[in-house]
């Protein structure tokens, strides 16, 4: 029998809704958060590669002014979005997230900081970079790297959150919150499958943004979208080999779910193996074929799928770890059925409400005109 | 104590007011300022106001600037700091009202999205259309503070909640419409404030003129208004709370009366903008924002400092102890801890046995887990100098420890643990200074302010000046047994010398001293 003691007790208020809705809510909108940032970080390394390689490519300046203006918008989509899978971590995981966050506190408030810099970075580039294209260069470096590190302070605090058994020795060696995980051998691993996964979209931002000028612009559409599509590929390879690394570095009975002890796990997995490897596929095929709805429309969907198996596994290996400490059956629930309802009803209204006002701004007609 | 404690060296409160002191100066700009925006852009339409609507682009982008990253990265920088500082009360909060927060994201995202929208539609979109955007900006960043509104009153006045454990009941409380009323006050006002920033750097004197007088009509109305929204506020605030800003607890008093100062200051200086708005500065305008933001801040301050020794009132103290028993309070109260001693209740202790050799080592954890989410050692808060600045010796210490919920109109909890611990943390206390106690103190004054003003106060009707008897030996003797007098006196010792000089100024006072708010003991 493994200690718990280390793990707070939750607190005396029952969950206002079944657990399940709130497992729903937290993958779900994790989901639409990893995949804003994904186009952030992702957008902004290629934006940055493009900047970094103007002299061979002769679009190379153009690609990196165009896709750096957007990273802003992403930046706020995935705060934005970020926001509800903070709330619904808490809502479940609080004991874990909690004391992972103040072990390493600093590190953990300093990612506030170092959003804001990040962020009044990417504006700057967005503003600036015709102007300035120098300084703006460097610039949008200094924000992407701001921004890896704040994925790097996210790993820690995920993964230091999932192993109970480390947080004393951690707090009695000092208790000023400075402690990182940096001895956890998923940590690596992990990271680098999240950034890798946000070139790979990030590839895809630039094929979708190619697709919507490919009858205005030709020539630049198809430059970008071998520029998006290249990085598409070369990353979603990478990814095979980085998966496989994070696969064998989980412990030997979590690494069995995903071959063959949990079936759902397994079928995901496979799934998410096997769709990567046909993406892959399709992705070159497209390229040659200068075949840019193959890869807009389905690369894209078939991504899509693969990042929300990953978030789904992503959770199953979360209760796998906390599994000696965590049981959701003792959670107290009594729904607060009018607040909910509320939240859902409001919830679709902004949903709707959402899709217009990108409607009168004019957003989907300019892609369907784009694509006639 | 259920959680680890973060220790910050310069104190976590510091770091606390200074998030939150920044965050809500941008987020009411968020709101009011929207209004602002959305009725500027249909004055200058309707006016057919070129310039103004020029300038108005301009402030657009420094309003997005401001509020979409620095206002909204802030917000979710409270949200991170309070789950660092004080987990207990946050998780508490979001299992209460995980609803409400949750109901809060689906209008801040629309209201993100609007903003943006609204930027970057000034060059693309049809004049109607754009002002579409201004307004569900302005609508959906309003009804954002109208649900936040409702948590954070809830945490100073939970009204019904209390006992019924109801969304709408804590939701709907006491001080939710007065509070809701005071802060869109204070959002319109902030929005002529940070509208003065841009106009200032224009360099066309009579569109500056115009968007100063604008801004007035903004500011100027919004001031005189908020006195007659804190009166309703702290009409519905209890008294006993609020005889803690009316001289009961030296912070919350001195900040209220900052708060009244810096208010009339920030509406003089709006009104002065007025006299040459032409030639507006942008050192005058970033003055008016500064002083504004003290006053907000202090504001802010008094706020909190009522709510004390509670961060939800009369169910959580602000070292995470629970005010009451109730089932899942997982042995964190002030009565269970009590009885099994704090050692053992809690998680992140290391000394769990109290030995002769670590009793400073177990002070200090003691010290951790139940003071240090307001106090530092020696800096922020720092108990070493308030016990420094009385003068108290170890013996004085410990009395003061067993009483700590008496001091300051009950600011503070009341220790939770047992005797033997008590012991422990007046030794940690007592190794913090660093020079002996110097010799007692001969004059009254001196003794009433090292070892009574802590509780009592100068009031006419306060139980010392009011019932000491009149006969100086008969009080000096009365003085020597303060427990016997009083059970929940500490027990002082004071010397016949100190009791004299005391018994003697006490007199000397009682003449011409106020009647106060706190006439019943406050808390």
């Amino acid at each position: 029998m493994m200690d718990t003691g280390m793990v707070p007790t939750i607190d005396p208020n029952p969950l206002p809704a079944p657990f399940w809705v709130f497992k729903l809510l937290l993958v779900g909108t994790f989901f639409l958060h990893i995949l804003a940032m994904n186009f952030m970080l992702g957008g902004a390394a290629l934006a940055l590669l493009a900047r970094w390689r103007q002299k061979s490519n002769p679009y190379g300046s153009r690609i990196f002014l165009d896709v750096a203006k957007n990273v802003p918008t992403f930046m706020a989509a995935t705060i934005s979005l970020g926001i509800a899978p903070l709330l619904f971590v808490q809502v479940l995981y609080g004991q874990y997230f909690y004391t992972s966050s103040i072990l390493m506190a600093w590190p953990w408030f300093l990612v506030i900081v170092l959003v804001i810099a990040a962020y009044y970075g990417f504006y700057f580039v967005s503003y600036r970079a015709q102007q300035r294209p120098r300084a703006a260069g460097r610039v949008l470096l200094f924000s992407t790297t701001l921004v890896l590190l704040i994925g790097f302070i996210y790993t820690n605090n995920i993964t230091l959150g999932l192993v109970p058994s480390r947080w004393m020795q951690k707090y009695f060696s000092g208790a000023s919150g400075w402690h990182l995980n940096l001895s956890e051998p998923t940590l690596f691993p992990r990271y680098l499958h999240f950034m890798t996964a946000a070139v790979a979209v990030g590839g895809l931002l630039l094929v979708l943004m190619a697709w919507a000028k490919w009858k205005r612009d030709a020539e630049y559409a198809r430059a970008l979208f071998q520029f998006g599509g290249k990085a598409f590929l070369y990353a979603t390879m990478a990814q095979v080999l980085v998966g496989i690394g994070f696969l064998v570095s989980l412990p030997r009975d979590l690494r069995m779910l995903y071959m063959g002890d949990n079936t759902l796990a397994t079928a995901l997995f496979g799934f998410g193996v096997l769709a990567a490897l046909l993406s892959i596929y399709l992705m070159s095929d497209a390229l040659r074929k200068q075949n840019i709805r193959l890869a807009a429309i389905g690369v894209t969907g078939l991504t899509v799928l693969v990042v929300l198996t990953m978030c789904i596994m992503r959770d199953i290996l979360r209760d796998a770890y906390l599994k000696p400490y965590f049981h959701p059956q003792e959670f107290a629930v009594k729904t607060q059925w009018s607040p909910m309802l509320l939240f859902l009803g409001l919830f679709a209204a902004g949903a709707v409400l959402w899709v217009l006002m990108l409607k009168w701004y004019g957003f989907f007609t300019r892609t369907k005109d784009a694509d006639r | 104590m259920n959680f680890p404690v973060w220790d910050v060296a310069f104190g976590a409160g510091l770091l606390m007011a200074l998030v939150a002191g920044l965050h809500v100066f941008v987020s009411h700009f968020a709101v009011g300022g929207g209004l602002f925006l959305v009725l500027t852009e249909h004055k200058a339409r309707w006016s057919q106001d070129a310039e103004l609507l020029g300038w108005l682009k301009k402030h657009t982008k420094f309003f997005v600037l401001v509020t979409v990253v620095f206002g909204a990265v802030s917000g979710v920088g409270i949200w991170f700091t309070i789950g660092l500082i004080s987990p207990t009360a946050t998780s508490n909060l979001i299992h209460i009202w995980v609803w409400g927060w949750a109901i809060e994201w689906v209008f801040f995202f629309l209201e993100i999205t609007a903003a943006l929208l609204y930027l970057y539609g000034w060059e693309k979109l049809e004049p109607r259309v754009h002002l579409w955007f201004g307004w569900i900006y302005f609508i959906t960043a309003f009804l954002s503070l109208v649900v936040i509104n409702g948590i954070i009153t809830f945490m100073l006045t939970p009204g019904h909640w209390i006992e019924n454990h109801e969304f709408w009941s804590g939701f709907f409380n006491p001080t939710y419409m007065p509070s809701l009323l005071f802060r869109t006050c204070t959002a319109l006002a902030l929005a002529g404030i940070y509208a003065l920033i841009t106009a200032s750097v224009q360099k066309d004197a009579a569109l500056k003129a115009r968007i100063v007088r604008w801004g007035a009509l903004w500011t100027v109305p919004s001031l005189l208004l908020l006195p007659v929204c804190a009166w309703w506020y702290i009409q519905k605030i209890p008294p006993e709370l609020w005889s803690s800003a009316r001289g009961a607890m030296p912070t919350g008093t001195y900040s209220a009366l900052l708060a009244c100062v810096l208010l009339g200051v920030t509406l003089l200086l709006a009104l002065l903008a007025l006299v040459r708005p032409g030639r507006l500065h942008l050192a005058f305008s970033l003055v008016v924002l500064l002083v504004a933001f003290s006053a907000m801040d202090s504001f802010e301050f008094v706020r909190e400092s009522v709510r004390k020794p509670y961060v939800i009132e009369n169910y959580l103290y602000a070292n995470s102890v629970y005010a009451a028993a109730m089932p899942g309070d997982g042995g964190f109260t002030v009565d269970k801890i009590a009885d099994a001693g704090v050692l053992k209740t809690a998680r992140w202790v290391s000394n769990r046995v109290l030995t002769p050799a670590n009793q400073v080592a177990a002070g200090k954890e003691i010290f951790r887990v139940e003071c240090a989410s307001c106090h530092t050692a020696s800096s922020y808060r720092g108990v070493r100098q308030y016990i420094a600045m009385r003068q108290w010796d170890r013996d004085k210490i410990r009395a003061m420890v067993g009483s700590l919920y008496l001091m300051h109109n009950g600011v503070m909890p009341p220790f939770a643990g047992t005797d033997a611990e008590q012991d422990a943390l007046t030794a940690y206390l007592s190794s913090l200074q660093s020079a002996p106690a110097a010799a007692a103190a001969a004059d009254g004054k001196t003794v009433y302010e090292h070892d009574c003003g802590m509780c009592h106060q100068m009031l006419r009707d306060d139980h010392l000046f009011a019932n000491m008897p009149r006969d100086p030996q008969a009080a000096a003797d009365a003085l020597k047994d303060l427990p016997g007098m009083f059970p929940v006196m500490p027990d002082l010792k004071l010397t016949e010398g100190e009791r004299r000089a005391l018994v003697q100024w006490v007199n000397a006072e009682r003449p011409n001293l106020p009647a106060g708010p706190a006439a019943k003991g406050g808390k």
